[in-house]
């Protein structure tokens, strides 16, 4: 019998922490592309697991054609940006007229269907199979660190998050265009006496989403070699964990909630049987609407006073 | 007769003490009135009685019913209404609609028979109608009663707001702002049906919350003045235009010239 | 004419149960709650039902009776927590509801047959019974529509601080809006499990709760005809495009597109309105301002 708290079980809790935080890095860039749109337009983008499988796909093609993974990877995102543009055109631009209140629910609906039509392309372009992203496309070598086995595939992982998440912050914290998207959230009476035109905001917002997705999509399909069509799903559903564990809108929340939930995942399914674990996510996003449904940080990305109630 | 009585009534908001404590009494058969510069605290004054904010001092009390801690549906039920200073209709319910919502109270029917469409559900529903469109003859807007609340003028909505209010049957009926924003005729009009809600039969009790002062000497009988939540003034309405407290509050001092 | 509707008849299946499901969404919609916990309510009565009729050899219609009254306990209890939340709130908040029910589901196999189903259940239930227990949920919709519930839902739906100014309890209306929608839904789960030989899951998961909130849409959320026109438009449409199999899912798509783009308010209420309109055009010395929606 070996004591509880050997250097084994230590190194093993550790291992899962480093591939937590790791799974976590993605789910952040998925959960910011979500809460971006949310945070500037208040509206929930359900189409945003299909953009984030069509960033996978893209990076996956480009891939089979000879691309290394670092020229796919920014052409993924790419068109995973044009596709989620597309979104926002057919699925959100023509509700626009309506009030606030009556266009919520149905471009609800309406981004379901936009999904699904986007799901519907990959299903006949992938003939219903699952893909794998060739052999060696991510180095296979580890590295050691502190007793722990880092893949290279981590380390792209991990380095990917942090990029995104650092250029994204630089422009919308650093850059013209970014303080004009956040001071006009919303409002786009404010914008348009303001010369700027709400389009542009809109496209230029939903751009950065469906990048973000795409690079998450990419990550994910590396991760667990396996780019399917349907593999957005279960991943929106959980990434609403993040995204209000973090405050619906906030950026640097988007950011520690997914991390959180990769920890969560990765702990919780070393320890607990896997069907347990959906259960105990979903019961933890439960007991956070209930305590605090505002999530950690409460304030929304935008700078706007005029706050929805 | 009936008062709704505000003793030592206070509100505050965090540090800020938004109305201090004061007493007030609200008679049946009277119009009183609320009066006071913009940001005096008039409408948190309604907002204490209705049960939209609690009290954070003191107590209100209509006849032996105690209002202090009633949430709003209570406060509904014992017989207040209240208008809003902007209207706030359903602006896309008819005014049938509207108005019918104010009935609520009157609502004897069980839950059951409601929910299973008996006929003594639906025969309340019928009265109900004619009630309202009883009010709508009062009115003189019986041809707007199809009609999509929020396609009619700023005046007539306020009276859509009104019969709302009166569909209560209240004892007490609180108006806040009602005749802001309208002519000297239509303002006159909606003047003398306050002032027969208050006299006829029983009698409401009737506060009035305004600016308009030639609207409120006209009409109150007994006033009270605000001023930075504080009670500054009270009396007859003659008693209170020439007190001079009163006459700074609005006018201000020579030092601020 | 039977040997028309014949072939049919899975089809009419899905009309019948998926308006009982898209009755059960519209409810809490109309009360002004945005929960879509409707087809967690329908798991339970659907698992319940077959559990008792297969397990403890109860009969089918006192199983289904049961599974009704889960439904309503069911929300009742998740009435309290979703009051202190609010609009986009309250639909994640029933969206984790949902997920955790069929985690557990699929988690507690000796009871369930988990990921493997629930299998061997009796085939009681024909689309007669179904089609009345749809009508007769119409029905009480529809009177319940038009008395002091309906109004008190109508009002507390659209500004709930002046429905409660009115004297509407707010908590009351809340909690019985929630118990209608999981008894209408634990109902129509029952005689969903019975008519299947065999239940998953899956089956309530995500893609039905879409269904249904997609059917309720583009229906029209005010009347008690809406989700049945949102349902049947649902169910045939991509039936006619059934040669164009592969993409069913596309045309699906296209379809809640296509009409939240030109008739945001659901196909019958848009009717609704446009009939109101004329008819006041028509009546009135003055035209009224087009209304942005039928409230």
């Amino acid at each position: 019998m070996q004591p509880a708290l050997s250097l084994r079980a230590i190194s093993m809790i550790a291992q899962q922490v480093l591939n937590g935080l790791v799974l976590g890095g993605v789910y952040a860039l998925f959960a910011l592309g979500f809460t971006l749109i949310f945070g500037i337009h208040r509206i929930m983008n359900m189409a945003h697991g299909a953009v984030f499988m069509s960033g996978a796909f893209i990076g996956l093609y480009m891939v089979r054609i000879g691309l290394p993974i670092w020229a796919a990877l920014p052409i993924a995102m790419f068109g995973a940006g044009l596709i989620s543009i597309f979104v926002e055109v057919i699925a959100f631009k023509p509700l626009r007229k309506l009030a606030l209140a009556d266009a919520e629910l149905a471009s609800v609906i309406s981004s379901i269907g936009a999904g699904l039509i986007i799901l519907s392309v990959g299903q006949y372009v992938s003939k219903t199979q699952t893909m794998r992203f060739p052999f060696g496309t991510v180095p296979v070598d580890a590295i050691v660190v502190f007793g722990l086995r880092v893949t290279m595939l981590q380390l792209l992982m991990l380095g990917v998050a942090v990029l995104m998440v650092a250029l994204l912050a630089y422009y919308l914290y650093r850059t013209a265009q970014g303080r004009q998207i956040r001071a006009v959230a919303g409002n786009y009476r404010a914008a348009q006496l303001l010369g700027i035109n709400p389009n542009a905001i809109f496209y230029r917002t939903f751009f950065l989403s469906g990048a973000l997705a795409g690079a998450a999509g990419v990550m994910v399909g590396l991760a667990f070699n396996a780019v399917q069509f349907l593999m957005g799903e279960p991943f929106l559903l959980k990434a609403f964990v993040a995204i209000i564990l973090g405050g619906l809108g906030s950026v640097p929340g988007a950011l520690i909630g997914g991390l959180v939930l990769g920890l969560l995942q990765s702990l919780s399914g070393a320890y607990l049987p896997a069907l347990l674990v959906d259960a105990v996510i979903f019961l933890l996003l439960f007991v956070i609407l209930m305590v605090r449904p505002d999530g950690l940080f409460a304030q929304s990305v935008t700078e706007s006073p005029t706050k929805r109630v | 007769m009936t008062s709704l009585v505000l003793q030592g009534v206070g509100k505050r908001f965090g540090g800020l003490q938004a109305v201090s404590p004061f007493d007030m009494e609200i008679a049946r058969g009277k119009i009183t009135g609320l009066i006071g510069p913009n940001g005096a605290g008039k409408t948190t004054v309604v907002n204490l009685i209705t049960g939209v904010y609690k009290l954070s001092q003191g107590s209100i009390r209509f006849g032996d019913i105690d209002l202090t801690e009633a949430p709003r549906h209570e406060v509904a039920r014992a017989g207040l209404a209240r208008t809003y200073q902007t209207i706030r209709l359903l602006p896309d319910a008819t005014v049938v609609a509207n108005v019918m919502i104010g009935m609520y109270r009157h609502q004897k029917t069980s839950l059951v028979s409601q929910l299973l469409g008996l006929p003594s559900s639906r025969a309340e529903t019928a009265r109900f109608r004619d009630e309202v469109f009883r009010l709508l003859d009062r009115f003189g807007m019986t041809r707007y009663a199809d009609y999509p609340a929020g396609s009619l003028s700023y005046g007539d909505q306020r009276r859509v707001e009104m019969m709302r209010a009166l569909a209560l049957k209240p004892e007490v009926l609180l108006l806040d702002e009602p005749v802001a924003g309208i002519n000297e005729v239509e303002a006159a009009r909606l003047g003398e049906i306050f002032r027969s809600l208050a006299t006829e039969g029983e009698g409401m009790a009737v506060l009035l919350i305004e600016h308009n002062m030639r609207f409120v000497t006209h009409l109150c009988d007994y006033v009270y003045v605000l001023d930075g939540g504080v009670l500054i003034a009270q009396g007859t309405a003659a008693q209170v235009v020439n007190d001079p407290a009163v006459i700074t509050a609005y006018l201000g001092d020579d030092e601020d010239a | 004419m039977m040997s028309f509707i014949t072939p049919h008849l899975p089809l009419l299946d899905l009309i019948f149960i998926g308006t009982g499901y898209a009755l059960s969404q519209a409810i809490v919609f109309r009360a002004g709650t945005f929960s879509v916990a409707t087809s967690g309510f329908a798991a339970l009565g659907a698992y319940a039902a077959a559990i008792l009729t297969v397990k403890q050899g109860l009969h089918p219609a006192a199983a289904v009776g049961l599974g009704t009254l889960l439904g309503l306990l069911c929300g009742l209890l998740l009435s309290v927590p979703l009051a202190r939340l609010r609009g986009v709130y309250q639909a994640i908040a029933s969206l984790a509801f949902v997920e955790i029910l069929v985690a557990l589901i699929l988690y507690f196999e000796d009871l369930t047959g988990g990921p493997l189903g629930f299998h061997n259940i009796p085939r009681v239930v024909t689309p007669w019974v179904l089609f009345l227990a749809m009508l007769a949920t119409m029905v009480l919709l529809t009177l319940l529509g038009r008395g002091g519930i309906g109004r008190a839902f109508d009002a507390m739906r659209q500004d709930p601080a002046v429905a409660a100014s009115l004297g509407v309890n707010p908590t009351r209306y809340h909690v019985l809006s929630f118990a209608l929608s999981g008894a209408i839904a634990g109902l129509f789960g029952g005689l969903d499990a019975l008519r299947n030989f065999s239940l998953t899951a899956e089956q309530f998961g995500f893609s039905i709760l879409i269904g249904t909130l997609s059917a309720v849409v583009l229906g029209g959320r005010r009347a008690v005809l809406g989700p049945l026109i949102g349902t049947t438009i649902l169910v045939l449409l991509p039936e006619i495009f059934r040669p164009l199999a592969d993409y069913r899912q596309a045309v699906y798509g296209l379809l809640l597109v296509v009409v939240m783009a030109f008739l945001p308010f659901g196909v019958y209420d848009t009717i609704v309105m446009k009939l109101h309109n004329r008819k006041l055009a028509r009546a009135g010395m003055l035209a009224p301002k087009v209304p942005k929606a039928l409230a």
